[in-house]
């Protein structure tokens, strides 16, 4: 059994990953605690999407495991990725793009995997639904389909749609990259409300600001490896390693 | 030109024509039917990872689109039975053969609609927890379908104006029935004339939708 208090939530060991010749990820490890908002920064090509996308199980790896709750989960043998489908459903991911199902209502966009892949009642779902709805503020959104929203309602529907699957782990990757500077706002607030929750969550982001916000841990990631980890007011304010030092520096625009 | 026309033979006959256009869209229906569900099948067959999944279907396709549809037809009327023992009645060979043909036009068309699924969709998709089979059936296919929708309903329009050649192997469709009604009543010029007529009325409407959806699928796009 899985005891949140001494185990750690997710255990990544060694993890390598490569296209071809090129390296993205050069030996990743990484313990995460159940109550911990991890936020993985670093410069463009550093490996940090690819970390996520790995941990979603959308991504191969060549080498290295993951365990999740202390169970198996990930692991590379003989060059071949086993990704356990049960463990994965603990995940939820928000994407850049929304990527909502532009086929089907907002309300059918929430209530699809949880009915078809969760195998929840139909009523259940669609009450589970409205209530995740109204706490957004879109319940009058129900009945509207995707290309009506505005790129910060899509993405917290996204988000909501995340949510009807009741996640252990929750992965952003750059869910605020793609909006309007005025729109960024109100995804945010809804992250930070999910903080409060103590929803354990690993976050890609470029905007420092919101980053030190949320983060409980930050990571900066870069040439395949972690870097600096440590607290944010370390990591984003006195950073320990040169190289993060002139990252921040570089972000925050503070020159000489 | 001394011609007289006379439509009042047509008119008498026009019961009969009505016969036969139901026959013609009955198998236009059923052709569609078949050709809507198994055209998918056949485009992911198309493309499968694995070779010989592959070429089997591929070979198909080509020789429907390669072929006159009006030799598709007799080889099945004739050949089937003898080289395969399938004996059919001629309405059921008849869908069968439009059927397949349309098929494998349709699966072009959702072919190229499957490959232009978002990358990012199916990612959503694995994240949701949909097994493969679940990522094709609700997230894939309602895509595919939107996308080749206009492709598809034209392609349906055309088979029911190519549905005319079974009448040569007799079965009794509109095109079948304006024959024999010209031959009873030595008025061609009149009942293929009508005959034309009922084939233009019932496609260009259906014709001016497709324009429509396609239109309309433009605009809720993005």
């Amino acid at each position: 059994m899985y005891d949140a208090k001494t185990q750690p939530l997710a255990s990544l060991r060694n993890i390598h990953k490569a296209y071809g010749n090129l390296k993205v990820l050069s030996g990743i490890d990484l313990d995460m605690s159940p109550g911990e908002r991890v936020v993985v920064i670093g410069p463009s090509g550093g490996g940090k999407s690819t970390l996520l996308r790995i941990m979603m199980g959308l991504e191969q790896i060549t080498e290295g495991s993951i365990e999740f709750e202390g169970q198996p989960y990930i692991t590379a043998l003989n060059g071949k990725t086993r990704i356990d489908a049960n463990v994965r459903k603990k995940m939820g991911m928000v994407f850049q793009h929304y990527t909502l199902f532009p086929h089907l209502s907002i309300l059918n966009n929430l209530m699809l995997a949880a009915v078809k892949t969760r195998g929840m009642a139909r009523a259940e779902a669609r009450d589970k639904a409205m209530q995740l709805l109204a706490r957004l503020g879109l319940e009058d959104k129900a009945g509207a389909y995707p290309s009506h929203l505005s790129g910060g309602q899509k993405q917290r529907v996204a988000i909501a749609r995340a949510l009807m699957l009741d996640p252990q782990l929750m992965l952003f990757d750059e869910v605020t990259s793609a909006l309007d500077p005025e729109l960024v706002a109100e995804v945010e607030q809804v992250m930070l409300e999910l903080a409060e929750q103590r929803l354990p969550m690993m976050i890609v982001t470029h905007d420092m600001w919101f980053a030190r916000n949320i983060a409980s841990r930050v990571i900066f990631c870069a040439g395949g490896v972690v870097v600096e980890d440590g607290p944010p007011e370390q990591v984003l304010g006195d950073p320990l390693n040169p190289r993060t030092r002139e990252f921040i520096q570089r972000v925050f625009h503070i020159h000489g | 030109m001394e011609y007289d026309l006379q439509f009042h033979y047509v008119k008498q006959a026009w019961p009969h024509l009505m016969e036969g256009l139901w026959v013609t869209l009955q198998l236009t229906f059923a052709a569609n039917v078949i050709a809507l569900t198994l055209g998918f099948g056949i485009a992911l067959l198309v493309m499968s990872r694995h070779w010989f999944v592959r070429a089997p279907f591929a070979l198909l396709i080509e020789f429907f689109r390669c072929t006159p549809v009006l030799v598709q037809v007799i080889w099945f009327f004739y050949c089937v039975p003898i080289l395969f023992g399938v004996y059919l009645d001629p309405m059921p060979m008849g869908i069968l053969a439009l059927g397949l043909n349309l098929a494998c036009f349709n699966a072009e068309a959702y072919r190229a609609a499957i490959q232009a699924v978002p990358r990012e969709q199916m990612d959503a998709g694995v994240a949701l927890g949909f097994s493969p089979v679940q990522r094709v059936v609700y997230i894939v296919f309602p895509h595919a379908l939107r996308a080749a929708l206009p492709v598809l309903i034209t392609n349906g329009i055309t088979l029911f104006q190519q549905s005319a050649l079974v009448a040569l192997v007799a079965i009794g469709d509109l095109m079948y029935m304006g024959k024999q009604v010209a031959t009873e009543t030595y008025r061609p010029i009149e009942t293929f004339t009508t005959v034309a007529l009922i084939y233009f009325a019932v496609s260009f409407p259906v014709a001016r939708l497709a324009a429509l959806v396609e239109r309309r699928l433009d605009v809720a796009r993005v």
